[in-house]
């Protein structure tokens, strides 16, 4: 298993650098033995722009370009997906079928992707059908295991509208625990702790006055291969056994009231009322 | 007693040893597994970098050929003459509209795209199975207080108002979610029963029963087991709207004789109805009865 994995990225490293040295070939083969430096590329096309401004353009054609950015500009806020990297080219045309191989690279809050796929499209007398193969996904998962193993799925499947839509509402959902931990550690700086900071999946409050009880809140996203994102919070108390041994009840008691208090009030009101509740305690 | 002593330390020792080496043994394995990891990473990033390197010149490539990199010598003077820095500058225009229209294209992949209109936005919620693209709704929102279904498309068997009361005047983009949902999880069951009928009819008696929502399916199929061919009816319910795998499959078997082996039969369909897509499930009733023969 290891071995064919290896084989793959072997191929795949392979097949790019030989893609690259067609493209450098391509690319000299026109510059006519001129070479230009990227710095050189971005003159060039910031000095086009500045011409296309002077020489003024048919006008349909820059308020069409105006329009198509900021709809996209608008899509990318809206859904959170930002696209920084889109190529795609016609790998074989019959009749009335179409292989189109397609890379694409972005990011959504936080997290980056990159990835290739190839969209088939049969075109019937009624409709255009379009099919995934090959989808070749590369993600940086990091400590996000499950969210790994969805990403292989995703692959096997070539569903990549499910990719889309669960990478969305998991990236959404770091950026909501994100935010929360930063806004609470900002609000009570002696009480609360952030041992992985604010992109860890735990938040730690302190008592004050009690030296040893801890209250540590732990925040996990998960992600099944259906692509359901879902996130559960829990309540680890830590307590000193001379206090455990007058109220083990409470303490025993406290996650399963922390889950219906979460039902009941909601993540952040949960965590302030438990907040305030430790630094209550004299 | 001194030779028990010695048996026992000698045995305490030998295992140990035995402890020992098996620590070394998976010290080892550990080892291995972490560079083994290692080179997978390395070779992940390897791929990023590569990818990273042919998408620039890929770029440079694009650019070029709308003529954004000047050749040298094109023109005898330093001055170009207007026309064709207007040219030049149009060529890129184009260049520039035709890669912002890829992008939105490529938005279609995402399952919501869409663009703004004078009054609001008008979104399209495309619909998908695994990897096939199956169709599109529109939906056309004026963005005022309150927020207003202009236009859509939403076949009228999808719970569209009541969504719209729960989410469209407080998140637009929970509405769109939850929508997209039921939309998705129709063309799931639609695309399924049309597998169905198209590539497995060969396995069904008379035709496959379904309402305009897809969540109710009713069929009657034949399975050859053990050379003998079994007559079953299955009643699939679709609990969930927002899921394409029935949350109830009801089968029954027409030649019912009750015997064990029948019952166990008629569980373990069920079962699969409940976790796999139905086109699968016959798929793997096709390879059983394909095995069957070759054995025979």
């Amino acid at each position: 298993m290891e071995s064919d994995i290896y084989q793959v990225y072997e191929d795949e490293i392979h097949s790019l650098e030989e893609e690259i040295e067609m493209l450098i070939q391509k690319f000299e083969n026109k510059q006519e033995s001129t070479f230009y430096s990227d710095e050189e590329i971005q003159i060039s096309i910031k000095s086009l722009e500045g011409e296309s401004k002077r020489h003024e353009s048919p006008p349909d054609l820059k308020a069409e370009l105006d329009c198509l950015e900021s709809d996209l500009s608008f899509l990318m806020k809206f859904t959170g997906v930002w696209f920084t990297n889109y190529s795609k080219e016609t790998v074989e045309k019959t009749g009335n079928k179409t292989i189109q191989k397609h890379r694409l690279s972005g990011t959504c809050y936080s997290l980056t992707f990159q990835m290739e796929f190839q969209l088939l499209e049969i075109q019937s007398n009624e409709s255009i059908s379009a099919v995934v193969t090959d989808l070749s996904i590369i993600m940086e998962c990091g400590e996000y295991s499950d969210l790994s193993k969805f990403v292989s799925s995703a692959e096997e499947r070539g569903n990549l509208l499910i990719f889309f839509r669960s990478l969305s509402s998991f990236a959404e959902w770091c950026e909501h625990r994100k935010c929360t931990f930063k806004h609470f550690k900002a609000k009570y700086p002696d009480i609360v702790r952030l041992p992985e900071g604010p992109s860890g999946d735990y938040l730690v409050i302190r008592s004050p006055e009690l030296s040893g009880f801890e209250l540590m809140i732990v925040w996990k996203i998960y992600v099944d291969a259906e692509g359901r994102v879902t996130p559960v919070l829990d309540l680890l108390p830590r307590i000193p056994v001379q206090a455990l041994q007058h109220n083990k009840a409470a303490v025993e008691n406290g996650p399963q009231c922390f889950r219906n208090m979460l039902l009941l009030l909601g993540i952040e009101a949960s965590i302030e009322s438990l907040i305030r509740s430790v630094g209550m305690e004299k | 007693m001194e030779e028990a002593t010695a048996y026992l330390r000698d045995g305490v020792l030998s295992h140990l040893e035995k402890l020992e080496a098996h620590a070394r043994k998976l010290a080892l394995k550990q080892e291995e597994t972490q560079r083994q990891q290692e080179n997978l990473a390395r070779l992940r990033a390897r791929i990023q970098e590569l990818r990273l390197q042919r998408d620039e010149l890929q770029t440079k490539v694009n650019l070029q050929q709308v003529g954004l990199i000047r050749q040298e010598g094109a023109t005898g003077s330093n001055v170009e003459p207007v026309q064709a820095a207007e040219t030049r500058g149009q060529a890129f225009l184009k260049w520039k509209v035709e890669n912002v229209k890829a992008m939105l294209q490529a938005f279609y992949l995402t399952g919501i795209s869409g663009k703004l209109t004078k009054q609001g936005v008008c979104f399209c919620i495309s619909t998908a199975y695994e990897g096939t693209y199956l169709d599109s709704y529109y939906l056309d929102l004026l963005i005022q207080q309150p927020v207003q279904i202009h236009h859509h498309s939403v076949p009228i068997f999808i719970p569209l108002e009541q969504i719209a009361k729960k989410y469209l005047q407080t998140d637009v983009k929970c509405f769109l979610a939850v929508l997209s949902d039921h939309l998705n999880a129709y063309a799931g069951r639609k695309y399924q029963a049309d597998q169905l009928q198209d590539h497995f009819s060969a396995f069904l008696e008379g035709t496959l029963q379904r309402n305009s929502l897809h969540n109710v399916l009713f069929f009657n199929y034949d399975v050859e087991t053990e050379s003998k061919t079994f007559p079953f009816r299955a009643k699939l319910v679709y609990g969930d709207l927002t899921r394409s795998l029935p949350t109830e499959a009801i089968i029954t078997c027409k030649a019912g004789d009750g015997s064990a082996s029948l019952v166990e039969k008629t569980a373990a369909h069920s079962n699969l109805f409940r976790h796999t897509a139905l086109h699968k499930a016959f798929d793997s009733f096709k390879r059983a009865a394909e095995s069957l023969d070759q054995t025979v």
